[in-house]
């Protein structure tokens, strides 16, 4: 049981403008582990996602996802594998209502009408949102509206999940709420976040990056108490473990 | 401006509100609504310029609708009023070009002008209202699927969704910038200097493309083809449709061939 | 420029539906022909733009008149013309339902007027002749106000002739059309100059854009969109720094002509025309002789001296209208009023 991993290799990215946004990133993410990618403003962690789900197309390098290799053949493939969290839930919640949302994946994976209805009601249960189906998208709360967001892509039964600042925008509560389903899942995951709070509890492993560079990658713990790196990362440690630093 | 963007933005977002209803209209396939808004502007604007009561029939559909779907009588006047400006200048001028009398009242002459100004205001009333009906019985993303089933090229159609769908986050993000506007200028309410509405255009507009652009990548990451499909294809039933544009079109003929308000008056006189 | 469904017959209206529903059934044909999913986004985002971008009113010098962006040529220019005319098809139906600008029979020609001529006439016979190739910033000043131009006289022109065709306003064809043009050849000026200044700044900053368009080519991928935004932010800031800056709440270009001419003191005596509608009025409602409209009409074509001598007719049958109309108002309230009951108790 070892298909769901995520590999990249040596991957480069510059912006149009010729800003180099990822420097020869290299990762590997093992069937069912959740890794916290993290680093400060514009260190690529968002880039870095969105060429792993083939949205923007890198210089030279390849992203290898359960044994496929990245290219224009496997892109429909590969994204079918890959559920992909934005940061902000407005932009995945494009369709009218909360049901249209989380339909679109499964409808666009050529699913019966049928089938697309029991996997709607699956991933709105599966994240305590099933009495929202028929709300309009705007109508909902900032809790709800991730909670939504998320259900968009369990619903096409992902492998690999990439988040993009899952526990941005929500109260502590929600967030509380948001730590303990995103600890809950199977999936191979790779969350691009600030809350480093976040990743303590829910990824044994961290990835630092750091000015489109891989500056540190192994147990979160041990990356969060290595305050040089931190600093030179232009990060703080988590909010738990500055009691314990001072 | 600010007052402007105000008024629609809330007009934007009470129409998707009421348009979510349930009544027996909301439920109608959007096909047959289309259908039947424009059967009554092409019988409403087929009468003569002179005509009066004989538009009178016609304002059974709206009160009609207004009724079945229980849409706010307030939301349909206020909305209808919104296009009063038009309404009011396309038949202003005859008047002054019409001067002919064409009755006369109790010894008042009434120029024909004057006539065929009320019967353009009268017209304008009935279209309007019609298509207000329409917007606030349909949701907006039926009402435009309901053009693609009614032959429109999907790529129209698509993109249609997509610019309904930007309308209203953009209408909400100028709604937040006016709003922080206002809060600091003090006492001038919805006074924002066409100046600084400019610049607000421009930051507004920045915001809007990056999250298009955002909105395009989770869709493509969700497996997006150039198709949007919707879970629940509109399904035109006879028995409710099917009969809807029967019994209006079937009124409107009537209404177009058959005097009413003549012989509304005979029964009355004659009794 | 919005046409209202109330000044238009079903002939005229039906007949531009039918005109604007071709033309959209062929540029789908053509976009279709080379696909391109990123193209519709960005359609649907530009059709925004257009939308923020009318929201703004620049008043016309020296007219006392005022008139927003159209948005045709920049659509044109940066989609090319099939593309642009959907999205400028969209824009307009969707004012005319949320907005109520325009009405529904109206739509086709409100889509033809200001969509088809700068899409279809002004871009690929004056702008990509002029600025097609090898653009500056001269071609493309000279260029764009030349196609915004021509094609807000034509629209304006196809304004007129609509309305007259209609036969329900009054207005005199030549008024119409002495006043009608000229204010539309300031709003084109002024429009030209808002969409040079846009479309210079795309050019300057990713000349590709424009070169991809005029290839009639969609659109490549990964543009370096952000220099595209900042374009239509600079476009933005100049439309609505510059511009409102003397904006005004005049009316609109068309309301401003027509509230001109109906202000004008030295009225026209009526044309032959109406009373050769008069004479169809009256053999029309001739089978309905208590009729109060038919017979002062018969009066009117007798007399036509009518400012001094009005025919006396008998307000008894006048009135016979007016009864008839209130008492069928009442029966549609009332049937109304009823329905909504009935409906409310199937709740």
């Amino acid at each position: 049981m070892s298909h769901h991993f995520l590999e990249v290799n040596d991957l480069y990215y510059s912006y149009p403008d010729g800003t180099e946004a990822l420097k020869g990133v290299s990762l590997r993410l093992e069937h069912g582990e959740a890794v916290g990618l993290v680093g400060a403003n514009g260190a690529g962690k968002s880039t870095l996602l969105l060429a792993v789900a083939g949205l923007v197309f890198s210089g030279s390098g390849t992203v290898n996802i359960g044994g496929a290799i990245l290219s224009k053949k496997t892109l429909g493939e590969i994204r079918r594998r890959l559920g992909f969290i934005f940061q902000d839930p407005e932009d995945q919640l494009f369709m009218p209502t909360v049901f249209d949302d989380v339909a679109f994946g499964p409808l666009n994976q050529g699913l019966s009408a049928g089938e697309v209805s029991f996997r709607v009601e699956e991933a709105l249960r599966s994240v305590g949102a099933g009495h929202l189906s028929d709300r309009p998208a705007y109508r909902l709360s900032g809790g709800e509206k991730r909670a939504v967001s998320i259900a968009a892509v369990l619903s096409m039964l992902p492998d690999i999940l990439l988040m993009d600042e899952p526990s941005s925008g929500l109260d502590p509560r929600n967030r509380r709420m948001l730590i303990g389903l995103l600890g809950d899942f199977t999936h191979t995951r790779l969350i691009a976040t600030h809350d480093l709070d976040l990743v303590l509890d829910v990824c044994p492993r961290t990835i630092v990056l750091h000015r489109g560079e891989i500056a540190a990658d192994g147990h979160t713990e041990e990356i969060f108490r290595d305050e040089g790196l931190l600093e030179r990362c232009s990060l703080e440690p988590p909010l738990c473990m500055q009691g314990v630093r001072s | 401006m600010a007052k402007k963007l105000d008024i629609n933005f809330n007009e934007l977002v009470s129409c998707s509100t009421a348009a979510s209803g349930s009544s027996l209209v909301h439920r109608l396939d959007p096909r047959a609504k289309w259908l039947v808004t424009l059967a009554f502007a092409v019988t409403a604007t087929s009468f003569g310029k002179y005509e009066i009561a004989r538009l009178m029939p016609l304002f059974f559909y709206p009160f009609a609708m207004i009724a079945l779907s229980g849409v706010a009588v307030a939301d349909v006047l206020r909305r209808t009023a919104l296009a009063a400006p038009f309404i009011l200048l396309a038949g202003l001028f005859n008047p002054f070009f019409d001067r002919h009398v064409l009755i006369s009242l109790w010894g008042f002459p009434l120029t024909g002008g004057w006539v065929s100004f009320l019967s353009i205001t009268l017209r304008s009333v009935l279209v309007v209202s019609s298509v207000v009906l329409l917007s606030l019985t349909t949701r907006s993303d039926r009402l435009f699927s309901g053009l693609g089933e009614l032959g429109v090229p999907s790529i129209f159609v698509v993109q249609l969704q997509f610019l309904n769908r930007y309308i209203l986050l953009l209408a909400g993000e100028v709604q937040r910038i006016v709003r922080a506007h206002s809060l600091r200028s003090g006492s001038r309410r919805n006074s924002v200097s066409l100046f600084l509405s400019g610049s607000m255009l421009g930051i507004l507009l920045l915001k809007s493309m990056d999250r298009a652009a955002r909105v395009h990548w989770a869709m493509l990451a969700r497996g997006f083809d150039g198709e949007v499909r919707t879970a629940c294809p509109l399904k035109f039933s006879w028995q409710r449709d099917g009969a809807f544009v029967l019994i209006w079109v079937a009124f409107f003929g009537a209404v177009r061939f058959i005097d009413i308000p003549f012989l509304l008056f005979g029964w009355a006189v004659g009794k | 420029m919005h046409m209202a469904d109330a000044l238009l017959s079903p002939a005229v209206g039906g007949t531009m539906w039918a005109v604007t529903a071709g033309i959209t059934a062929y540029s789908a044909k053509k976009l279709k022909d080379s696909p391109d999913d990123s193209r519709v986004p960005l359609m649907g985002v530009l059709g925004a733009f257009i939308f923020a971008a009318q929201m703004i009113n620049f008043s016309i010098p020296v007219t006392g008149s005022s008139g927003h962006l159209g948005g045709g040529m920049i659509l044109a220019i940066l989609l090319g013309p099939y593309a642009a005319f959907l999205v400028l098809a969209s824009v307009l139906i969707v004012q005319a339902l949320f907005f109520a600008d325009g009405g529904i029979l109206a739509l086709g020609c409100n889509i033809f007027n200001m969509a088809f001529f700068p899409c279809f006439f002004a871009y690929p016979f004056i702008y990509r002749k002029i600025a097609g190739q090898n653009p500056t910033y001269k071609k493309i000043l000279i260029g764009t106000t030349l196609s915004a131009v021509i094609a807000l006289q034509l629209g304006a022109f196809s304004v007129v002739i609509e309305t007259m065709a209609s036969g329900i306003s009054e207005l005199p064809f030549n008024t119409f059309v002495l006043l009608m043009q000229p204010i539309h050849l300031a709003i084109g000026i002024v429009e030209g100059f808002v969409t040079a200044a846009v479309v210079s700044f795309v050019w300057k900053e990713r000349p590709e854009v424009l070169e991809a368009s005029s290839n009639d080519m969609p659109l490549q991928r990964g543009l370096p969109l952000k220099k595209v935004l900042a374009g239509f932010v600079v476009a933005a800031l100049f439309t609505g720094g510059i511009l409102s800056w003397f904006a005004s709440s005049y009316p609109d270009g068309l309301e401003w002509s027509m509230a001109r001419t109906a202000g004008v003191e030295e009225l026209e005596a009526p044309e032959g025309g109406a009373h050769g509608f008069l004479a169809g009025l009256q053999e029309k409602l001739a089978f309905l002789p208590d009729y109060g409209f038919r017979q002062s009409g018969t009066v009117t074509l007798e007399r036509p001296d009518t400012e001094t001598r009005w025919p006396a007719v008998d307000p008894g049958t006048t009135v016979s209208g007016f009864v008839g109309g209130g008492l069928t108002l009442l029966l549609a309230g009332a049937a109304g009023l009823l329905l909504s009951r009935t409906a409310g108790r199937c709740k």
